[in-house]
């Protein structure tokens, strides 16, 4: 039994926009980067998806391009969140105010 | 035809001698990280850019990419993954004139910092991955050279990790690129999940296919205009610009501000004129795509001009004029839809060459000022002409070019461009509103620029100096880059011819 292509790029879709909500509401940077983290994978959803779709492992190969990717953004991340929290106590993104907006 | 015949993947040389420079320094920065060797760090990286620099010149010169029995043809690397023409090119000499100079001034400007040889192997990492985003002509490629630039950068702009504000300016610049990364990412699913391919031409080729699917891949192009605005500092993803401008170091800023916008607008013009056709695309999605352009390009001129001229703070007025000279670029892509659009995109590459002289040039006496322990504010910038007159002289050469005063290097290149929209309004008169909109907001332009320019020559400075020093590096860096922004005059005709032809390259 295979499932139809549109229920995926519905639940990445879905995924998406969990991850785009938590981008837009949520504080706390580590929270933030698992957002993102969210919506990386739907790309990965849809990527794995269509290459089954389409028959071509294009999409496959892409997807772990992009995991590689999202693991050393995080590390990028979690380097800028700690010398955040060395500098002003907190890791909550909207403490860092010395330049306005 | 040569001797003997280079391999394929020796025409991305360019990009290569990056990637082998930030090695070298990172071998540098595993023997000895606390090293102190300022001469020799600085050295590996101008050395390498400057080799890369040459290469490419010599590429462009010995007719990589030109038609024609007795040059090269458009070289294609790992089956069309890597493309070098005249677009790439171009675009490799602007991002490696822009990284020695940054490397330059990085000499002085950072002589305290503890992590000198990681300092320099990030940035020549960056211009690494913007060299291959210039080359690349598959999403794949595309998206791993702009992780390539990205990640050093949100680094760099963190790299002072006492200072408060270099910090701040690192967090936001790392989550708003981390969220159009993420976009970015998806709106490549889409399209490939529409195509059914990855590479440009592929794409391209399999557009009439998508049939039902047309939804996505509209969305799908919505969001990579989404990633692009982001790496040019274009609305509506322009709002790190600022932040990050103005807490990273100066040399940084420049570097940012220069060859990353560089960068993310070949990008743009490789991926909308290789992968969706005009025609083909609207035929399958419904709406033609330089209708965002012509939107964004307005938005993003008028936004970034109109908030600069409210600045104080002198980096910060750089930052807003960097984000409104994106929106004039951006006509490049907006023009697209006429039959002189190759002209237009020629000029607004020949203005993103000329930007990235007097821009870097301007980030750099701002990183001077700092340098010199001056405050932030033009009021701060008082009088500074009297114990520092090169400089300053050179600060004016800068605003007035980028403010587009004849006869300096930016009045041509913003004069070629309204001139070549003006023609291609014939086809689309919409264009007419984005010409005239580029000269209302020079006009306005004038008004920040020059306001700095008088506190450096005529106001009296608030309060007593002591003698200024001159730093060598940064003075050579301020120096290259006013004589550059004043030489390209003379040397108008072959970078037009240049520009025109990394246009042709892509377009028609």
């Amino acid at each position: 039994m295979t499932v139809d292509v549109q229920y995926y790029v519905l639940l990445s879709m879905a995924v998406f926009c969990i991850g785009l909500f938590g981008v837009l509401t949520r504080r706390n940077a580590l929270l933030f980067l698992m957002s993102v983290e969210l919506m990386l994978n739907a790309a990965n959803i849809n990527l794995i998806a269509f290459s089954f779709y389409h028959g071509n492992l294009t999409g496959q190969l892409f997807a772990l391009f992009t995991m590689a990717l999202a693991a050393a953004e995080v590390a990028v991340g979690l380097g800028i969140i700690l010398v955040l929290y060395r500098n002003f106590r907190d890791i909550d993104v909207t403490v860092p105010t010395t330049m306005r907006w | 035809m040569a001797v003997f015949q280079l391999p394929e993947w020796a025409a991305l040389a360019p990009a290569l001698i990056l990637a082998g420079t930030a090695l070298v320094l990172f071998l540098f920065d595993s023997i000895n990280p606390r090293s102190t060797n300022r001469p020799l760090l600085a050295g590996t990286a101008v050395a390498g850019s400057l080799a890369s620099l040459a290469v490419a010149v010599w590429f462009t010169a010995a007719g990589v990419g030109a038609t024609g029995i007795e040059n090269y043809g458009v070289v294609d690397v790992m089956n069309g993954q890597f493309i070098v023409d005249r677009l790439a090119l171009y675009f490799m000499i602007i991002i490696s004139i822009v990284t020695a100079l940054v490397a330059v001034a990085s000499y002085d400007y950072l002589r305290d910092h503890t992590y000198q040889a990681e300092y320099y192997s990030l940035v020549v990492l960056a211009a690494t991955g913007m060299s291959m985003i210039a080359a690349s002509n598959s999403l794949v490629t595309i998206f791993i050279a702009l992780e390539l630039t990205s990640l050093p950068s949100y680094a760099l702009v963190a790299i002072l990790k006492d200072n408060r504000g270099s910090v701040e300016a690192g967090l936001k610049y790392f989550l708003i690129g981390a969220l159009s990364s993420a976009i970015f990412v998806y709106g490549i699913s889409l399209v490939y999940g529409a195509t059914g391919s990855l590479q440009l031409e592929a794409i391209a080729a399999n557009l009439g296919a998508a049939g039902e699917m047309g939804g996505l891949l509209g969305l799908g192009i919505l969001m990579l205009v989404g990633g692009v605005a982001f790496k040019t500092a274009s609305v509506p993803f322009h709002f790190w610009a600022p932040e990050a401008y103005e807490g990273a170091p100066a040399p940084i800023s420049a570097f940012l501000s220069s060859a990353s916008k560089a960068a993310g607008f070949v990008l743009a013009f490789r991926v909308f004129t290789t992968a969706f056709p005009l025609e083909a695309t609207t035929a399958v999605i419904g709406v033609d795509w330089t209708v965002a352009f012509v939107i964004l390009a307005i938005v993003t001129m008028t936004l970034g001009n109109f908030a600069a001229a409210t600045q104080e703070n002198v980096k910060r007025m750089l930052a807003y004029s960097s984000i409104g000279h994106a929106g004039y670029v951006l006509i490049g892509l907006a023009a697209l839809s006429t039959e002189a659009g190759d002209l237009v995109m020629g000029a607004a590459m020949m203005h993103l060459l000329v930007y990235g002289f007097m821009n870097t040039g301007a980030f750099l006496f701002v990183a001077l000022a700092e340098y010199w322990g001056v405050g932030p504010t033009f009021a701060d910038y008082n009088g500074l002409s009297k114990q520092a007159p090169f400089a300053s002289a050179a600060m004016a050469v800068f605003m007035f070019s980028l403010a587009g005063v004849p006869p300096f290097g930016g009045f041509w290149s913003k004069y070629l461009l309204y001139t070549e929209t003006v023609n291609a309004a014939a086809d689309n008169t919409v264009l007419l509103v984005l010409a005239a909109a580029l000269v209302v907001n020079s006009a306005l332009s004038l008004y920040y620029y020059s306001r700095l320019v008088k506190a450096l020559w005529i106001e009296e400075p608030i309060l007593d100096r002591d003698r200024l020093t001159q730093p060598t590096g940064l003075y050579a860096a301020i120096i290259a880059a006013a004589v550059m922004t004043v030489v390209i005059l003379p040397a108008f005709d072959p970078i037009a011819t240049a520009a025109l032809e990394a246009a042709a390259a892509v377009v028609g």
